[in-house]
Order: structure tokens, then sequence, then C-alpha cells
């Protein structure tokens, strides 16, 4: 059980305030940084690229860094400068694809249960238990095997293992609030189930979602990452990071490069999500303010 | 950090010099065996390992194609071509203590029929089996067939000990336990197979003939080629296969390592699945010839170590005979699929598999020259059975392959390639079917006269380049890595990925 | 009262097994298409596939299905696979030793470097050690573990050539007693074998252990600084104390509790790491088994594998639980 999941609401100078945090706190300063350069370069993608990511020119293959290619080519001429920008939109993609579904499904079926309570809750609940009882990433490999080798049966694979959490944490927050005043105001008033759900009980569960998403983008992009190394993500030529660090595993002994670029872009990357997470955590929780 | 690192290096040494011995071969491969029992599998990986557990009738004769006697003393083949009568040698016992002779040999073709699996289709000639007496076996053919005696020099052609019966199951003919040990005659026998980590040949003490030299022979399953390469130059393995044209290339003029090289006669291609819409429509299949840069292949990825297969026979092969060559042409394959209506462009698969790394770099090739042309491609990566079993199922668009025959006939590249009955993994992997090439394939197996089967050969040769079920890539030279201390080793085009571990020793 | 409250964690546990059971059996049974087709192998004649469905049961309505199925896992038949064409079972004995050395000794690594590097932190808050420590967390949890191996094994092996790369030992394996490398070497006294076998392991554990280790770092050093701010610890202090005894006897003593909890969280963490480890030091683990089996469509074998490992995990977690009760005084059952 999550410990932010009781009881706090969200007005518009908490919000203010918290920005003011944000601001103060240097390493969530370095995060933002690093994700708003991620979706700068990735909307920019094709202006910012000196090459194409898929353009074969095999005269070029695996030279070493130098002007013309600041990180050097990968085994089939490709500029990896180029793949690595344009990766950043494979994994923005991913992102937002695999926390915008597990946020839609998690939270909806979370507001169901934490709402009507009773079997629907036990059912509902014991199901997630079932999901929580595997480590994430070997469920996550399973079914993206079963389903066949391809980025979007991995993202099938990572929103089939991760709403759980977010049911648990909207849930959690729909208990704590479902007894509050104003819910209790607005059904003696005669409101409908799914006008008190979404009118005024989801407004107040956002918080603690939206925590809960900012933590986990950097796990996405790693187990996404992870799943594409193993091969069971992105398919030859998309230029995803992971993909690549497993094609140029057999590069490694003689051309460093192949696997350090795309390797650090994930790194970088990671850090930038789980850093802001860590600062959105400490802003709009002010309960527990763990720094790393 | 120095004197740790110190003490470890003592520490690597001493275990160094524990472990290497003198007469243990270790030898790293890539892939594991699917299954040890000969009767049963025609891949290359379980081949290696069997190979020198068993002896087989005749043999190859050292690094050539003739054929020497193996457990069969001498031989006569019938005037008509027809009869083929072996005597065999005496007093030769099965690893199991189960003695050899006739009837043991008879027993081996009627398990290899009744199991009826792909190693059966390479002796599909033989009518019937009799035995004389204890040391004596005649084969009767359907008709004559020319390269018959090469076929039991094959891995196919192995002796398995009549004692496997001991451990049949439900009818099996004692396939699950063959499938993890050994039960021949040969100079090794397989003493422990950890799966996932290594198989272990141990020398056959009572050997027969001339024993092997090493004691033990360890094949590590080492997945990855990088990997296998790294544990070749700190000199932790002996021999390392599989590697990546590029890794060969950096690890000539490394001190103590000696890359060997040969011509040979693997060939790469791709299959063009002929049941596949598109695929069906020869014009399709001609543009697909046309589109793909051999050139840039053989240049870049190969980087010099093959040349460009001229047709489906490869060089090297006396019945090879320089057919029309495919140029790189994106402009007139284009001008096909326009003729074929297919103006607009389509989505086609392309499979391959880690286990030949050069494969998916050639995919991104021909995935950009299809490209240009207006085919979309995506690409597959499949492990080494699913490939297989997708091949054989049909269940594929285009898929990369890779052949390399078992005797030299260019039956081997004709016959099982085009022929309409062997569909899938027996040799006819594009799907292909032309009546007039059923005949021609069918004649030249029974055609005496060898200019009369040239002719044959010549018009297959033609007629499978007009039709282009397959893309024929290239033909690679066979490249092994060694340390120098390996010796010994003897390179037999028919047996290739099967090192003669019984003639290889250790010299340090 | 802690044997009711172990009881009732163990009851609760029995729809969640059931639950996995559902989802390994809808991972085998349903996703890859005919399965039949896939247990017959190529070139299997129609009459072939009808026996097997049939000798499967795979001709019958869904739920009898499961039915068969769950009594065949009761009865600890996991099948066979196709792959290696031998008892699931028996393939995870073989590859389960290599895995839980590796994890183990990850863990331990973790745990040993972790909490006193999360307590170094602490005391020293907000000055260079606690800098460097914080920094280190925060690489550690971002860290794709698959890229971390490969830098290891380049720098440790390839260029300083100081620790062995690839494989779990290099010479023949101790004689087999347990399938753990360092026990059976220890047993038999094969010391060759011994240092072998650990050497190999330290850059495969350091890799694996890398993610958990930041992760106990960082949270020792919270709880830590949790406990150090409480009255108690304020109050010894004030009695004069010496530093490094409040320290260790009242800090830690309390901060042990979260970092528990941390440490049984981590070990499905672990398992999953345990993937991406194994396939690149050519660890001949139980994932790299399941990773192999799931490219070649080996059913049988991932659903007995991640069930496998789903009831370790949740076995850990367990344990983690009852520990947890039985360390915390606050906890009521």
């Amino acid at each position: 059980m999550h410990w932010w999941i009781r009881g706090y609401a969200t007005r518009g100078s908490e919000w203010r305030r918290a920005l003011g945090r944000l601001w103060r706190s240097r390493l969530a300063l370095v995060g933002l940084a690093i994700v708003v350069a991620l979706v700068v370069v990735a909307v920019f993608a094709p202006w910012i690229a000196p090459y194409s990511p898929t353009k074969i020119n095999l005269r070029e293959r695996l030279k070493p860094p130098s002007v013309a290619h600041p990180f050097g080519t990968d085994d089939a001429g490709r500029d990896i400068l180029s793949r690595v920008i344009y990766g950043s939109r494979v994994t923005l993609r991913i992102c937002v694809l695999v926390v915008g579904l597990t946020l839609g499904i998690g939270t909806l079926l979370g507001l169901i249960s934490g709402y009507f309570g009773g079997w629907v809750d036990e059912v509902l609940m014991r199901v997630s238990d079932v999901f929580l009882a595997f480590p994430a990433l070997i469920l996550a490999m399973a079914i993206a095997a079963a389903l066949g080798p391809s980025l979007e049966n991995a993202i099938v694979a990572m929103v089939a293992i991760w709403w759980p959490r977010y049911a648990r944490v909207t849930r959690g927050q729909v208990l704590s609030i479902r007894e509050i005043d104003f819910v209790a105001a607005a059904r003696a008033a005669g409101a409908s189930s799914t006008r008190i759900m979404l009118r005024h009980i989801l407004p107040n569960c956002i918080s603690p979602v939206v925590v809960q998403a900012t933590l986990d983008l950097g796990e996405v992009v790693l187990t996404a990452a992870t799943l594409s190394f193993i091969g069971f993500g992105a398919q030859p030529p998309t230029p995803e990071w992971g993909a690549m660090v497993s094609v140029g595993r057999n590069f490694l002994r003689d051309y460093w490069w192949y696997t350090t670029f795309p390797g650090l872009a994930i790194l970088i990357t990671v850090m930038g999500f789980n850093l802001l997470g860590d600062a959105v955590r400490d802003i709009l929780d002010p309960r527990l303010r763990r720094g790393p | 950090m120095r004197r740790l690192s110190g003490v470890l290096c003592w520490v690597l040494v001493l275990g160094a010099m524990a472990w290497a011995g003198e007469d243990v071969l270790v030898m790293g491969v890539t892939a594991e065996p699917e299954t040890l029992d000969p009767h049963v599998t025609v891949d290359n990986n379980s081949w290696r390992a069997i190979y020198y557990c068993y002896d087989r009738l005749v043999e190859y004769e050292g690094g050539t194609t003739k054929l020497r006697p193996g457990l069969a003393q001498s031989w006569e083949i019938s005037e008509d071509g027809l009869t083929y009568t072996f005597h065999l040698r005496q007093g030769i016992t099965f690893i199991d203590g189960t003695p050899f002779n006739a009837e043991a040999v008879r027993f081996n073709f009627e398990r290899l029929f009744a199991i009826g699996k792909g190693p059966a289709g390479t002796f599909e000639f033989i009518k019937s089996v009799e035995v004389i007496d204890e040391y004596t076996i005649k084969f009767v053919l359907d008709a004559p067939f020319a390269p018959a005696l090469s076929a039991f020099a094959t891995d196919q052609g192995c002796i398995v000990s009549p004692g496997v019966m001991e451990h049949e199951v439900d009818g099996d003919w004692g396939q699950d336990w063959l499938s993890e040990h050994t039960a021949g005659t040969g100079p090794f026998y397989a003493a422990e197979w950890i799966h996932g980590m290594r198989l272990v040949l141990k020398r056959n003490e009572g050997y027969w003939g001339e024993p092997a030299k090493l004691a033990q022979v360890e094949l590590r399953y080492v997945p990855e080629p990088e990997d296998l390469r790294m544990l070749l130059e700190k000199g932790e393995i002996d021999i390392a296969e599989k590697l990546t044209v590029d890794q060969i290339q950096s690890l000539k003029g490394v001190p103590g390592i000696r890359v060997f090289e040969a011509p040979s006669f693997q060939c790469h291609y791709i299959y063009l699945n002929c049941q596949r819409p598109y695929l069906n429509d020869v014009r399709v299949r001609r543009a697909i010839s046309y589109a793909i840069d051999y050139q840039g292949i053989v240049d870049y990825i190969w980087q010099g170590t093959a040349v460009r297969m001229e047709g489906p026979v490869p060089i090297g092969f006396a019945e090879h005979i320089p057919v029309y060559q495919y140029p790189y042409d994106p402009e007139r394959a284009k001008a096909l699929l326009e003729e074929a209506g297919y103006d607009k462009g389509f989505t086609l698969r392309i499979m391959h598999s880690p286990v030949v790394p050069e494969w998916r770099q050639m995919a991104i090739v021909v995935q950009q020259n299809l490209a240009e042309i207006g085919i979309d491609v995506e690409v597959e990566s499949y492990a080494w059975p699913t490939l297989r079993a997708k091949l054989d199922q049909g269940d594929f668009d285009m898929s990369f392959g890779y052949w390399t025959p078992d005797y030299a006939d260019a039956d081997m590249f004709t016959w099982f390639w085009f022929y309409s009955e062997n569909w899938g993994l027996p040799g006819n992997r594009a799907w292909y079917k032309n009546e007039v090439m059923d005949d021609l394939v069918t004649a030249e197996r029974v055609e005496i006269n060898p200019e009369e089967r040239q002719r044959l050969f010549e018009g297959i040769q033609w007629l499978a380049v007009s039709d282009a079920p397959y893309v024929y890539l290239v033909q690679a030279k066979y490249q092994l890595p060694m340390r120098e201390w390996v010796k010994g080793y003897v390179y037999n085009p028919m047996l290739l990925n099967m090192p003669n571990f019984s003639g290889i020793y250790i010299e340090k | 009262m802690l044997a009711f409250f172990i009881a009732r964690r163990l009851l609760l546990l029995v729809p969640t097994l059931l639950g996995v059971l559902l989802i390994t059996f809808l991972i085998s049974h349903i996703v890859p298409g005919d399965a039949a087709q896939l247990i017959a192998g190529p070139r299997a004649t129609p009459e072939i596939i009808q026996r097997i469905r049939q000798e499967y049961g795979l001709d019958k309505p869904l739920h009898i299905q499961f039915a068969i199925y769950l009594g065949q896992v009761l009865r600890g038949d996991l099948g066979k696979s196709i792959r290696t064409r031998r008892p699931v079972g028996a393939d995870i004995r073989a590859f389960f030793p290599a895995t839980f050395e590796l994890t183990t000794t990850a863990m331990l690594l973790a745990v040993l470097l972790g909490i006193p590097l999360g307590v170094i932190s602490a005391v020293y808050r907000d000055r260079l050690p606690d800098h460097l420590s914080r920094v280190f967390s925060v690489i550690g949890v971002s860290m794709p573990i698959f890229w971390l191996g490969l830098l290891l094994l380049f720098l440790f092996y390839i260029r300083l050539g100081i620790l062995p790369g690839p494989g779990r030992i290099s010479g023949d394996p101790p004689a087999h007693i347990t399938g753990l490398y360092l026990f059976d070497s220890l047993l038999t006294g094969n010391w060759r074998a011994l240092g072998d076998a650990a050497l190999h392991l330290v850059l495969p554990s350091f890799t694996l252990a890398f993610a958990v280790l930041a992760r106990i770092t960082r949270m020792t050093r919270s709880s830590m600084l949790e406990a150090l701010a409480q009255d108690y610890v304020r109050t010894a202090r004030a009695k004069g104390l010496h530093e490094r005894w409040v320290v260790v006897r009242h800090g830690l003593r309390n901060a042990l509790i979260p970092t528990l909890t941390v440490i049984g969280l981590s070990y499905g963490e672990l398992l999953g790491g345990a993937v991406a480890t194994e396939l690149i030091f050519a660890w001949p683990g139980m994932t790299h088994y399941v990773v192999g089996s799931m490219t070649s469509l080996d059913f049988p074998a991932v659903m007995g594998v991640t069930l496998v490992i789903a009831i370790i995990y949740i076995t850990v977690n367990l344990l983690v639980d009852i520990t947890y009760a039985l360390v915390d005084p606050r906890i009521r059952y």
C-alpha cells in the first residue's frame, strides 16, 4: 500500500506554491531541463537530425565519431546521432501511450472499485493482486512474446502489467473522500453515480495519480528499452535506443560508440524523468519529503 | 586497487593453468543441437555434435569429396546402378556393447524410415534393404541415382546401435533417449549435456580405428558471437564458430589466432514464398531480384569474404553454368511492378534469425532496396527452430536462408530446391511449383548419361533464374577462427560446421 | 497472534495463486494460436496433430482445459518443453541454481554495501560523502542494466582484463550437488572451481545489484535521517553517548525497518533484472532459458518458468511481510 494515498486536497494556491518549490530545487530543475530537452528534440527531430535515421550508406559503415558524424555510424552506415535523436520520438511515444492508457484504464477501474465497493471492489482488487504477483518485466516479456514481437505489442504488454498501480492509487483516494461532506451533499441532492464520480470524486484523485505517473515514466522508459534489448520490442529499422544497444553489442570490442550513445540517451532520459518525478512527489505530497 | 587487481590476475593465471589441459578442446558455439538423434535432425548444430560419435558405411577422405571405406570394408555397385552391396568390417562393437553387423545396419534404415523425419529424405532412392549374411548387406534402388554412395557418408548415414530400442518409450524407437545420448561406434561419445551451457564429448577408449588425440571435446554454448570472440581472444576457448564478418576481420592478425579460410558452398538466399499474394506473380519476384544491391552486400557486409552467387548451382560445381545475372536496376524493377499492376506498392514481411548475424545486416539493405521500388518490408527476427518451423509450414512471405551441400552433386541444389513435393524444410523453401521444372528435376535424378544429365541441369538453371523463386545472394567463404595451438584441423566442404574432432590435437 | 496473521496472509494467497495460474494458462494455451501444431512441430500430419489435440485435451472447452491444467500443476507436472524435449520441471531444476546464485549474491552485495553507504550519507548529511552517494543513487535507479553490464564487461574484461567475462565458470564445473557452484565447490573442496566461479560472479552480480543498491542506499539514508531526528536519539546524544554508538544503536535499528520493505520489493526487480544480466554475461540461468523459450514459442516452458518465478516472488514478499511484523512492534495484526 502506498504511503501517500491518504487524503489531501489540491487548491489553486497550493499548485502555485508547489511551482515555487520546484523552482527552488536544483535537482528538480535538472530533471525538468532534461525532460524539456527530450520533448524539444523529439518534436523538432527532422530539423535537428543531420541525416535520415533509416537511410543506409554502406560506404560509411562503422565510422568512429567525427565532425560529419559526431556519434559515429552503425553497421549499415546510418548516422548514430540522427538515430538517437529520432529515438527520442519512439521513447516519448511509448511513454505517452503506456502512461496514458494505464492512467485511463487504471483510474477508471480504481474509481469504480472505490466508489461501489462490495464485490466489485473485491474482484477488481484481487485481479490487480494477481498482476502485481509477477515481477513486471517477466510478465511483460511473456505477454509480448505470446502476442509476437513488435513495439505495439510491447506497449500492450506494459499496459497490462501497469494498470493495477493506478487502480490502487485511485481507489485509495476515492475511499478517503467518498464520505466527505460535498460528496454526501451531492448524493443527497440526487446526483447520479456517474456524475458524482466524474464531477466530484475524480478531480480530487488527480494529484496522487499524477505523482504516480511522473514517478513511473522513468521505469516505463527502462522497461521498454529492456524489452527491445531482449528482442520483444521495436523491430528494425525503428531507431529505438534499447534495440540499438542490442545490435551494437556485437560490435562492443572494436566499435565502442555503437552502444555508448544510445545507452547514454536511455540513462539521461530516465534520470530526467526520475528527478522530475521525485520533485513532483515532494511538491504534491508535503507529508513526505524525501530527497534523493 | 592495483594490489587487488594483481591478486586477481594471479588467481586467474593459476586457474587458467589448472584447467587448460592439453587434450581438451573447447569449441564455442552460438547454437545448441536440436537433438542428438541422427535419424531425426537435419540441423548443422546437431550434426557437429554427433558426427564423430558415429561412423558411417563410407566416409569422406580427409578434405576431399572422395569416399573411403568406413564401417564397410568394401562395396560393389551393380552394372545397372540399382544394387549396392556392402561388406562390413568385423569385430566392431557399439559403445553400448551391442555388436555391429548387417542386422544393425538394416535396423538403422528401418528406424530412419519409420521415424520419417528430414534425414529419411536423403535416402528416398532406396527401395529395399536386404541382409545377405552377418557382414554383408544389400541396398536396392528404385532407379539409378548418381550420388547414392555419397549419401551414405552424410550425417544421415550415421549407424546407430540397435541397443537404443531398450530405451524405447511408447513406440518412439528410442527417440526420447537418443535425443540426449549417443550410441555409435565412433571415436567419441556424448558424456554430458548441460542444456544452455555445454555438451561434452569424451573419447571412446575402445574405438576400433585410430583413436582420437583429444580426450575431450567441449561444445560450449555462448549465444552471443561477441562473447565468443572475446573468449577466443583471451584463450578461454580454442575454436569459435559463427562469428560475424566484422569480428573475424578484426581477429585477423591478432597474435595467437589463426583464421582458417577456404572457399565453400555455403550459399545465402532470400526465399520468396510463391504461394503468397504478390509473390505468386513471377513479375514481382523478378522485380525483387532486380532491386537488390548485390555489389553493396558483397563489398560492405561480407567485406570481400563472399562472392555473388551466379544462379542456383554454386560456382565450383562441375554442373555450374553462367546463367542470366539480374543486375541492380531499380528502374526495371519498378517497371515490372507497374506492369503487374502493383505500382501503388504493398507490404511484405521478411524473416531472419540471429543465428546468422549477417542476415540482419542484409535485411536492412534489402528493406531499403525494396522500399525504393515501393515495397514496404517488415523485418522479423525469429529463433532458429521457429524460423525453420515457419519455413516448413509456409508461414512467411520472404525469408533469409542458407544451404550447404552434403554431397558434391548439383542434385543437392536442384531436386531439393525445385521439386514441388519438397515444399518446406526438405528443400523447396520457396513453395515453388512449375510442372516443367518438376519433370526436369525428376529426370535429372535418374539420367545415367552424363552429357544428357548436364543438359538437364542447364535447363534447370535457366528456368530457375527465369522463374526467380529465390534471390541468389552470396556464396560465402568458410571462415573458422581458432587459436594457433589447434593443430590437425582438416576442412571438408561437405562437412561444413563439423570440424574433424577425430584428427585435431592441441600443441601449446 | 502472529500465527493468525500468517494464516490469514496464506489464505489470501489462494485467490492470487489461482489468478496467477489463470494468467499463465491464458498465455500458454490461447495466445499462441494452435498449441497442438506447436507441440507437434514441423511436418506433422493432420492425424498426429489431432492425436496431440486429444492427448493434451486441446479439443475440450476452455474451462475443462483449465481444470486439467490445474490438476497437472498441482501434481507438480509442468508439461514438456517443445524446445529441449525434456520435462519443464527438470529444466527448471537445471537452470534455477544459476539464477538463485546470481540473485542471492546480488542481494547480499546490495545490502552489505547499500546500508553502510546510506548510513554514511545520513551521518555526513549535506557534506561531500552525502552528495556523492546521492548522485550515485540517482544514477543507480536510472541505469539500464543491460548497458551497465556491457560497460563493465568492456572495462574490466576487455580493456583491463582483470575479471573474467561471459559464463559461469571457465573450466569444468564442480561435481553437481546443489547446482550452486560456490556451495558445491566448497563441499567438494574444489578450490580451483571455487575461485573461478567466485570471480565469474563479480561482474554479473554487481551489474544486477546496482539499481537495488542505489535504492537501499537511498532508503537507508532517509530513514536514518528520520530516526536521528527522533527524540530518543536526541536524548541519547544529550546523555553524552558516543556518536557512533548512537548512530548504530538507536538510529540504524529503527531505520532498518523501511529498508527491509525495500529489500523485499526489490527481489522482484532482481528477478526481472536477471533477464538482461544473464543475457549479457551468457549466464546459463532460468531467465536466460525462458527468453530462449519465448523466442522459440515454447509455451509450456514459458508457462512453467513464469509460474515458478511468480511463486518465488509471492513467497519472498510474504516472508518480508512476516519479518516486518516481527521486527516492527508498532504493527498490529
